[in-house]
């Protein structure tokens, strides 16, 4: 059970990072809560006592998402529920459709922000692998001296472990920046033991962008999360792929050897056979989705004509 | 207690209160405004029993901390039709029959709510997508769903609201689609299950677990809990008045551990005080001093000659032996031209029943001691509890409450004789609220059950001889073991006529969570066995499946297992619609090589995938093009 002496909910970035800044011992930032409340419950973190919840789904400043050039900032308000029901999301991130839609369920991406679940850092994240391939940036928050100050850690670095991060004491994740993916395809592989509310396994996030003769790769993304302490990017797929034609024995064959990555401590055979299954298929779906999008780009363009 | 206002609009209206800064928005509805068809399943976002509208957007409340809703518009099940009347969507629930047990049943119409505005064309597999944050475990969701697609056709014009009246009876109400009565009740939220029921003056009462599976109880110390402020009483084993002992068949289990626990969860001490929270606080300072013995583990294990003893009453650990014998076994092993020998295991199952325990006890004016709770069989509780509080049965009153899904696991008195307790006490009514994980350790499992079956066959597939020994893990205490048992050994060897058998079921003692009712009564775990052992012979044999169950099924004047004689036999027929339905490709399992053509028609069940929403839109914007 989970009980708190104070529940605040700052409307400004700059009432929110005074609260945090002078925070009691055990404090708490929180945002959808959807992590937390099953969290302080029997057989995990029992009965919880928090001295102070600072609550930052009212933080002006974190909410929505703006474009600047090829890379979109979101809000660290941006929920997960926004990917499928925004089509502008949608269209400029094509993987987050596809991972949002297998992430916990439609109520509770109404709470869960990305934000959020970067942060918390599970080794299952579900978020991180596709913001990985997206080649996400956090923004990072804090007050000096009465001044607000920024920092920008790639989240490849942000995530040092299950449960860790270079979140740094006062410090509020403010923004997840991440390329601005149009006209790739994607893929969003993820097992576990239900269809909604599950943790992954394992899961997979691929995009793909065909060349302009759409015979070639001209760009690939990979990343992989519950496999190892921390999602990984596989860029040695990427570059070998770069360039060639997308070719099915040549992804079958370098699916193979990925099952070689699998760093976990547990379930491992099972994690060997999943992986190399994930990124074929995976290939497969995006570079599909790649051709179609093309198709049906080529199509408007005729019609408008 | 800190407190914050809250400010926010519920079913329309403007409500301002105090609260607890760590209050769910589920308990500030529940507890606070009293709105109680937005339920408590699991408290951890799994199960969607709590789903309401926060500013039109569907979410679980129990995820959601009441400060959060500050300001909000709040919509409950309370406030979807207008009192005495329903949506469309509730009358379609009604219509098909889509409420059973009901505790599911105001988050599925919220989430099926939600579908509609969010989703309105949603086809089948989008609207299972949807709806997918939201358990049910008595309709097999089919009945929900076919509700949801109604509604939506009503609602998008594409069937009238005729649709949605009752389909009129003719000349019998057999082979006719008749509403349930309760459905109206169950839809809107109104029924009260005992979770939802209040008096004034109300106790709370939070319940101390065993975290060992066998220790002695060596100290019990209460009086810190006592004193502290808002505690109302503390009870252990010591307060029972009278004769201590429940249980279906054997009354072996105390209300609350006496002298030792005999698994982890067991209650050993309860206390009732102001509120939920001050009874847990208690809990804390309840000093239990155990002393841990051997424990087992293993239902094997508990037959050794060496095996610690769990219950003195039962030196040899054995709950229960059901033998049963027809015939001669070695007379028909010896006809036998193959003989099969196997072993089959299954595991423990939790009901997972939506509605976890809940009870409400209190004594009247008349010093009746009466306690309302979802109880699967209140005469014998009723029974029992007389003999524990040592009054006469005319000062014992059980009030069954609705019961929100029991599939056997209701049938055990694990906590009404605490409540009675309590109320005796203080003479003050007392509620007790399960969490979903103490229900999860402390009610009964399905018995885990190992079967080593032998099995004599001639070559045209009649089996002439058959040895069942089945062992069974009956947890801590006795609960319905034999009576599982029972029904085990006379399901046995399934719906086959079989002159020579040889039966024994047993079920032991361990120091495993309570093994108890549990849908099939013991009949599932037999016929895993023997149905499996069907499908092994007809491969043996070189014979279709359906064919060696012909040639084996009881007829009318076939002698059971129990050698009763048979007027009547239904299995050929039921054997027919199953090769019909399945579209069964006849022949011998080794017949068809690796591929069969009767996988994947009509009717299979699709991979699970998600995202029918993408397709849908796809279609859409394909129309519109």
């Amino acid at each position: 059970m989970l009980s708190c002496e104070r529940y605040e909910m700052p409307e400004t970035l700059a009432e929110a990072l005074a609260l945090w800044t002078g925070a009691p011992e055990g404090a708490q930032l929180v945002a959808g809560m959807t992590d937390i409340l099953p969290w302080a419950r029997e057989g995990r973190a029992g009965d919880v006592e928090l001295p102070l919840a600072i609550d930052l789904s009212r933080v002006a400043e974190l909410n929505g998402y703006e474009r600047h050039g090829s890379r979109l900032r979101l809000g660290a308000n941006v929920v997960w529920q926004d990917f499928l029901d925004d089509p502008q999301l949608a269209a400029w991130l094509p993987v987050m459709p596809y991972c949002s839609v297998w992430f916990a369920d439609d109520q509770i991406r109404q709470q869960a922000t990305l934000a959020g679940n970067l942060v918390n850092a599970s080794p299952a994240a579900d978020g991180t692998p596709p913001v990985i391939a997206l080649n996400g940036e956090v923004e990072l928050c804090r007050l000096a001296n009465g001044q607000l100050m920024s920092r920008t850690v790639r989240v490849e670095d942000f995530v040092t472990g299950p449960g860790k991060t270079t979140l740094a004491p006062g410090e509020i994740m403010c923004s997840v920046t991440v390329d601005c993916a149009e006209g790739y395809g994607a893929s969003f592989q993820k097992v576990g033991q239900r269809r909604s509310l599950v943790i992954s396994v394992a899961c997979l996030a691929a995009l793909v962008k065909l060349d302009a003769s759409g015979n070639r790769y001209e760009d690939v993304r990979l990343a992989v999360g519950g496999v190892g302490p921390v999602p990984e990017r596989l860029r040695d797929i990427e570059d070998r792929l770069r360039g060639e034609a997308p070719d099915m024995a040549l992804i079958a064959e370098l699916a193979e050897a990925t099952a070689d990555r699998v760093g976990s401590r547990s379930r491992i055979d099972y994690r060997r056979r999943v992986v190399p299954g994930f990124v074929r298929a995976a290939l497969e779906e995006a570079t599909d989705r790649a051709r179609s999008a093309r198709g049906a780009a080529a199509k408007k363009e005729t019609v408008n004509a | 207690m800190p407190e914050i206002d809250l400010s926010l609009h519920v079913n329309g209206r403007k409500v301002t209160r105090r609260v607890d800064p760590g209050a769910r928005l589920l308990d500030f509805l529940r507890d606070d405004l009293n709105l109680t068809g937005t339920k408590e399943g699991c408290g951890a976002g799994e199960c969607g029993t709590c789903s309401v509208f926060v500013d039109g957007k569907l979410v679980k409340s129990c995820l959601m901390p009441a400060a959060k809703a500050q300001g909000t518009e709040i919509e409950t099940v309370e406030g979807l039709a207008r009192p005495g009347e329903l949506e469309a969507i509730q009358k379609a629930f009604h219509k098909t029959g889509a409420s059973q047990c009901g505790y599911c049943i105001p988050g599925m119409v919220m989430a099926a709510t939600s579908v509609l505005r969010e989703a309105p064309e949603a086809s089948m597999e989008e609207i299972k997508e949807r709806m997918g944050g939201n358990i049910c475990r008595c309709t097999g969701y089919s009945k929900i769903i076919e509700a949801v697609a109604l509604a939506r056709d009503v609602v998008t014009g594409r069937a009238t609201p005729d649709a949605l009246e009752p389909e009129r009876v003719g000349d019998s109400f057999i082979g006719s689609n008749v509403r349930r009565l309760d459905a109206p009740s169950k839809v809107t939220g109104r029924l009260k299950y005992a979770g939802d029921m209040v008096m004034p003056d109300m106790l709370h009462m939070a319940v101390l677990r065993s975290p060992h599976a066998h220790a002695e109880i060596v100290s019990i110390d209460t009086s810190e809990a006592e004193a502290m402020d808002g505690v109302a009483c503390a009870i252990t084993a010591s307060d029972v008045p009278g004769t201590d002992g429940f249980g279906v068949f054997v009354h072996d289990q105390p209300i609350m551990a006496r002298g030792k626990v005999r698994h982890v969860g067991e209650a050993v001490a309860a206390v009732a005080a102001e509120n939920e929270v001050t009874a847990r606080k208690a809990l804390a300072k309840i000093r239990v001093e155990y002393r841990e013995l051997p424990g087992l583990y293993d239902p094997e294990d508990a037959l050794a000659d060496s095996a610690p003893v769990i219950h003195d009453y039962a030196p040899d650990n054995v709950v229960k032996h059901i033998p049963l014998r027809k015939g001669d076994i070695d007379k028909g092993f010896a006809e036998a031209h193959l003989i099969l020998e196997d072993e089959f295991a299954t595991q423990q199952v939790e009901h997972a029943y939506l509605e976890p325990e809940a009870g409400l006890a209190y004594v009247d004016a008349d010093d009746v001691v009466t306690v309302i709770s979802p109880s699967q069989n209140i005469t014998h509780h009723r029974h029992m509890l007389s003999e524990i509080i040592a009054k006469p049965i005319n000062k014992v009153r059980f009030i069954m409450s609705p019961v929100g899904g029991g599939f056997g696991g209701k049938e055990d008195m694990i906590y009404q004789g605490m409540l009675a307790l309590a109320a005796m006490k203080t003479y003050r009514p007392v509620r007790l609220v399960f969490t979903r994980e103490e229900s999860i350790i402390a009610s009964a499992k399905r018995h885990p059950s190992r079967v080593r079956y032998r099995m004599g066959l001639t070559n045209d597939g009649r089996i002439t001889a058959i040895k069942f020994e089945m062992l069974s893990d009956g947890g801590a205490y006795g609960m319905s073991s034999e009576g599982v048992m029972r029904k085990a050994a006379i399901l046995s060897c399934g719906p086959y006529e079989v002159d020579n058998i040889q039966v024994d079921t047993r079920v032991v003692y361990t120091n495993n969570t309570p093994s108890g009712a549990f849908r099939t009564f013991g009949g599932m775990q037999a016929q895993f066995a023997t149905e499996s052992m069907m499908d092994i012979a007809a491969e043996r044999l070189g014979l279709d499946p359906f064919e060696i169950r012909r040639i084996n099924m009881m007829r009318a004047g076939s002698l059971t297992h129990t050698q009763q004689e048979l007027k009547s036999a239904s299995i050929d027929r039921v054997l027919a619609e199953a090769e019909k339905a399945s579209r069964w490709e006849a022949g011998p399992a080794g017949m068809r090589g690796p591929e069969r053509g009767d996988l994947g028609g009509p009717g299979t069940r699709a991979p699970c995938t998600l995202g029918a929403r993408f397709e849908s839109k796809a279609e859409k914007k394909g129309r519109v093009a």
